[in-house]
Formats: C-alpha cells, sequence, structure tokens
C-alpha cells in the first residue's frame, strides 16, 4: 500500500517563501489562504540558539483529528493517505480548522482579488484566477494542501517541492523502505510535529542541526 | 492575511467567537452555544421546577429558533446546513445537533396539548406524556453540555482540551435556565410555587460554577506553557475585563450576594428586583465565560522545544 509522504530539510530551508509563491500560483489561492507557509521560528536554549524557517502545509495526517470531528463527511482520506476537502460537501463549520493541531485548514468567505480587495476581478488574470478557485474550491468553505493530487496524478511532484531552490523538500512513498523519503527519515531521524497528538502526520522535518 | 497563521508561539484559534477572522458573524456561534445552553436549561427547569408552560415553550424556541438561526448565520454554506447531521460516529457537532432536533421534537410534542393542539392523543400527565417528557428532558441535558464536548475533543488546544469543559458548560447552562425561568416568570406575571428550591438551586449553582472555574484556571495555570498563556490572556489582558469582571466578578459574586441578600430583604418589591437583577447578571456572565474561553482559546506552537 501507497503512503505518500513528504521530508522536509529544516537544514536547507532559507525561508525564501517559494513555497508559499508556487502553491499560490498552482492554486491560485486567494488573499488569507495559505496551504503552503513558512513562519520564522527560535529554538534551542542560550548558547545554542537558532533562528530557522519552518514550512508548514497539511501532513496529511494517517489519523486525521480533521476527518474525525468534520460532521459532514467532506474531509476523506484516500488509500494513497491523501486527505482531501470535498468543498461540495462543506459547509463551513469550521471545526476542521479548530481541531487541526498544525493550523493547516483555510477558510474564505469568497474570493477577493489581490490588489483592490474586491470581489471583482481587477484583471483578465485575475478573472482566470477567480474561476480556477472557484472550480478547485468554494466560497464559505474550507480548504488545504492536497500535496497537489491533479499534479500526482500525472506523475509530477507537489508544486512546492519541484519549486525550493534549495532542494529542502523531498516527495515519495513512506511506505517503501527503499524510498528516498523512508531513507531520509531514517538516516536523519526525520521527526514528525506533535506526536503527541497520535495524528501520525505524513510530513517529516529533518533537524535544523 | 490573518497575523496568527505566521505566529510561531501559541496561535490563538480564529474560526469560533466574536474577534474571528469574520469579526462579528463568527460569534453568531457563540450565540448558538449560549442560546442553546440558556433555551435548554429553561425547558428543564420550567417543566421539573415550576411546570410552566410558558416558560417551557420559551425555552424550546430559544433553542428550535434561537439557536438555529444562529448556527445558520455562522455556516460558510448555510443552504448545505443538513449535511451537519451525517457524521454522529465521530463528530461532537453532529450529536449535538441530533440532541437539538431529538430535544426540539420531543419537547414540543409534551407541550403539544398545553399549546392549543388538543387534538393529540396523550394529555398533560398521561404515561405517554410523561414518557415525552423524560426524553425531551434527556435531550435537553444532552444539549447543555454538548458543546462542552465540542471544545474538549481539540486536541491541541491545552485550555479546552479538559475534562472540565462538559461539566462547566452544564452547569452554566442549568443556572441560565434558572435566570430565563425567572426573568420569564416575572415578564409575564406568572406565580412561582417553589420559589425557595429554586433559588436554593440557584446558589448551589453559582458556588459550583464558581468552584469549577477557580480548578479551572489553577489547572491550566499548572499546566503546559499553551495553557498557561490562555491563562495569562483570561486574567491580565483585555479579556480580563469579559472574563473577570463580567464572568466572575458580576457574573457569580455578585449575584451569589444578591441570592443572599433577597432573603435577607422584607421588602416583596425590594426582594424581587434584587432576584431580576441576579438573574440578568448572571446570563451575562453566561455569555461572557463562554466568550472568554472561546477567545483564549490557544493552539500548541507549531514547532515543539526540542526539534
Amino acid at each position: 500500500m501507497v503512503r505518500l509522504g513528504m521530508v522536509i530539510d529544516l537544514k536547507r530551508c532559507a525561508s525564501c517563501h517559494t513555497c508559499t509563491a508556487a502553491c499560490k500560483a498552482e492554486h491560485h489561492t486567494p488573499p488569507g489562504v495559505f496551504w503552503a507557509k513558512v513562519i520564522r521560528v527560535e529554538s534551542g536554549k542560550y548558547p545554542t540558539v537558532i533562528r530557522q524557517g519552518l514550512p508548514l502545509l497539511c501532513m496529511n495526517c494517517a489519523e486525521p483529528e480533521c476527518e474525525k470531528v468534520c460532521p459532514t463527511g467532506a474531509t476523506e482520506k484516500r488509500p494513497d493517505g491523501i486527505v482531501t476537502v470535498d468543498s461540495s460537501k462543506c459547509v463551513g463549520c469550521r471545526y476542521c480548522s479548530v481541531a487541526c493541531p498544525y493550523g493547516a485548514r483555510c477558510f474564505a468567505e469568497d474570493w477577493k482579488d489581490y490588489f483592490t480587495g474586491d470581489r471583482r476581478p481587477s484583471s483578465a488574470f485575475a478573472a482566470h484566477s477567480r474561476k480556477m478557485w472557484l472550480e478547485e474550491s468554494d466560497r464559505g468553505v474550507v480548504s488545504k494542501c492536497n500535496f497537489c493530487a491533479d499534479r500526482i496524478a500525472e506523475g509530477q511532484n507537489p508544486a512546492c517541492v519541484d519549486a525550493c531552490p534549495c532542494e529542502a523538500r523531498v516527495f515519495g512513498d513512506l511506505e517503501d523502505p527503499e524510498s528516498e523519503v523512508s531513507q531520509l527519515i531514517k538516516k536523519r531521524r526525520g521527526r514528525q510535529l506533535h506526536p503527541e497528538y497520535d495524528t501520525d502526520a505524513s510530513v517529516y522535518y529533518l533537524p535544523a542541526r | 492575511m490573518q497575523f496568527e497563521d505566521f505566529k510561531p508561539g501559541p496561535r490563538a484559534q480564529m474560526e469560533w467567537g466574536f474577534g474571528g477572522r469574520r469579526r462579528w458573524r463568527d460569534g453568531a456561534l457563540l450565540m448558538a452555544l449560549f442560546l442553546g445552553g440558556i433555551g435548554a436549561g429553561q425547558f428543564v427547569i420550567s417543566t421539573w421546577l415550576i411546570e410552566s408552560v410558558t416558560s417551557a415553550l420559551i425555552g424550546l424556541l430559544i433553542v428550535g429558533v434561537g439557536k438555529t438561526v444562529a448556527h445558520l448565520i455562522y455556516l460558510g454554506q448555510p443552504a448545505r446546513f443538513y449535511r451537519l447531521f451525517l457524521k454522529p460516529s465521530t463528530s461532537w457537532i453532529s450529536r449535538g445537533l441530533v440532541f437539538m432536533v431529538v430535544f426540539v421534537a420531543f419537547g414540543a410534542a409534551y407541550l403539544a396539548p398545553e399549546i392549543g393542539f388538543e387534538w393529540v392523543p396523550w394529555t398533560m400527565g398521561s404515561s405517554l406524556s410523561d414518557a415525552l417528557w423524560f426524553v425531551a428532558l434527556l435531550g435537553a441535558g444532552l444539549v447543555m453540555i454538548y458543546d462542552g464536548f465540542v471544545l474538549a475533543s481539540c486536541k491541541s488546544i491545552t485550555s479546552w482540551n479538559t475534562a472540565l469543559m462538559p461539566p462547566l458548560f452544564f452547569t452554566y447552562a442549568l443556572a441560565g435556565g434558572v435566570a430565563m425561568t425567572y426573568l420569564t416568570m416575572t415578564a409575564t406575571g406568572g406565580e412561582i410555587l417553589d420559589e425557595n428550591t429554586m433559588l436554593s438551586l440557584d446558589a448551589v449553582l453559582l458556588t459550583t460554577m464558581f468552584a469549577l472555574i477557580v480548578i479551572y484556571v489553577a489547572s491550566m495555570a499548572a499546566s503546559t506553557a499553551t495553557a498557561k498563556e490562555s491563562v495569562r490572556r483570561l486574567t491580565s489582558t483585555r479579556l480580563a475585563i469579559a472574563f473577570v469582571g463580567l464572568a466572575i466578578v458580576a457574573g457569580l459574586m455578585v449575584p451569589l450576594a444578591l441570592t443572599y441578600l433577597h432573603e435577607a430583604s422584607t421588602e416583596g418589591a425590594v426582594a424581587s428586583a434584587l432576584l431580576a437583577a441576579s438573574a440578568v447578571l448572571e446570563l451575562a456572565g453566561d455569555l461572557s465565560v463562554r466568550h472568554s474561553i472561546l477567545r483564549a482559546g490557544l493552539h500548541a506552537p507549531a514547532l515543539p522545544e526540542g526539534v
């Protein structure tokens, strides 16, 4: 059984936000919606404190809290491990957003133009972007990263993986012990965020030092 | 863009309650929780302690109409509301709505003979009516407690993920029911047959609520860094006005004092005014404590120490 997952090397991440931009370009997410983002965190104790970027996205957990709490069945887990949101079933109650420990879910009441903040597109590209967004998601519902399921279906990597200039992201099958992701996790002690919640996240982080 | 989404430390939940992503509209969810609690509580008190059909009907309407409308205002896609009932096996929102439907349906059936539907095949006091009342009471109790479970099920919000949430919400709902019943009876000129029992119950509930709040704050203050930050927000930021000022002082201490003052008061009008003031303050405290708990809900930082 395939279980798709990602490994992010914190040592390589330069916090350049290219992943954020690539995700936005791929999915036409409106302002305020970040399926992929990078936050700046400090860790360690004096004198070994480091400041690092922490790329965040949906962890596509094996035991997703969002799926358990969703009252409508809009959130589902695919056999390959990707957690999806069916926007035609979502009612926008945002229980999933509250229950997700990783802040991966985004709610957009409506599409808005990046430059005017208006609901009417200000350019031909904005109109195209609006059309693409409404095809992928909807107004008043929750959306999130799905590891670029459409690209995966075409045999490609997720957009953030291909766009990362530092090659900090690797995508592959977590169940295959020979895959690059499995090897990296094993050799460099990859860790999941918040294992204490028993979500069994499919995104692993390689330590910054 | 919300600043909270990019914060490295504890991150405030921005989905439920006034001041969320949609500012005022997200407050509709808080109102739904509040109305559900006090409406169900009013039905229980009105049918159990004082047998007032008018008050019970108002309680039923608060839940059936008030809570429903508040939920619909909150939802991003209200036209699909029926989908909310689909997963009671794992989702507390689904379970809560099922409880709400059971409560409203059986409560309405129980009151039906007294509110103009004499053609129904049961009368108040019959075995069937008692059975309907029992199921309605069960539904009301579950409506009063389920929102505590909704919050407690969120693992990453330490200040919610505590076993204290359901009893706290249940007690507040019951006390809100006592307050609403008293105000309804006063406004409609109805006589409260067993006023002393109701007042004693109110005093017990206020004391219990105070004890639960103290235990809640003390246990959070001794918990994780995120829970401590929630307590700091509750007690020493602008939120303290709602939590300490309105919920604890105005909503608990003053009503408790007024309840005892009422017993010392010899003039009937003064005593009634004191009790009415106490009831209004209790309701304000109920709304305020729910608002404070929602707003103090913080997710643990994305990167735990040591990674």
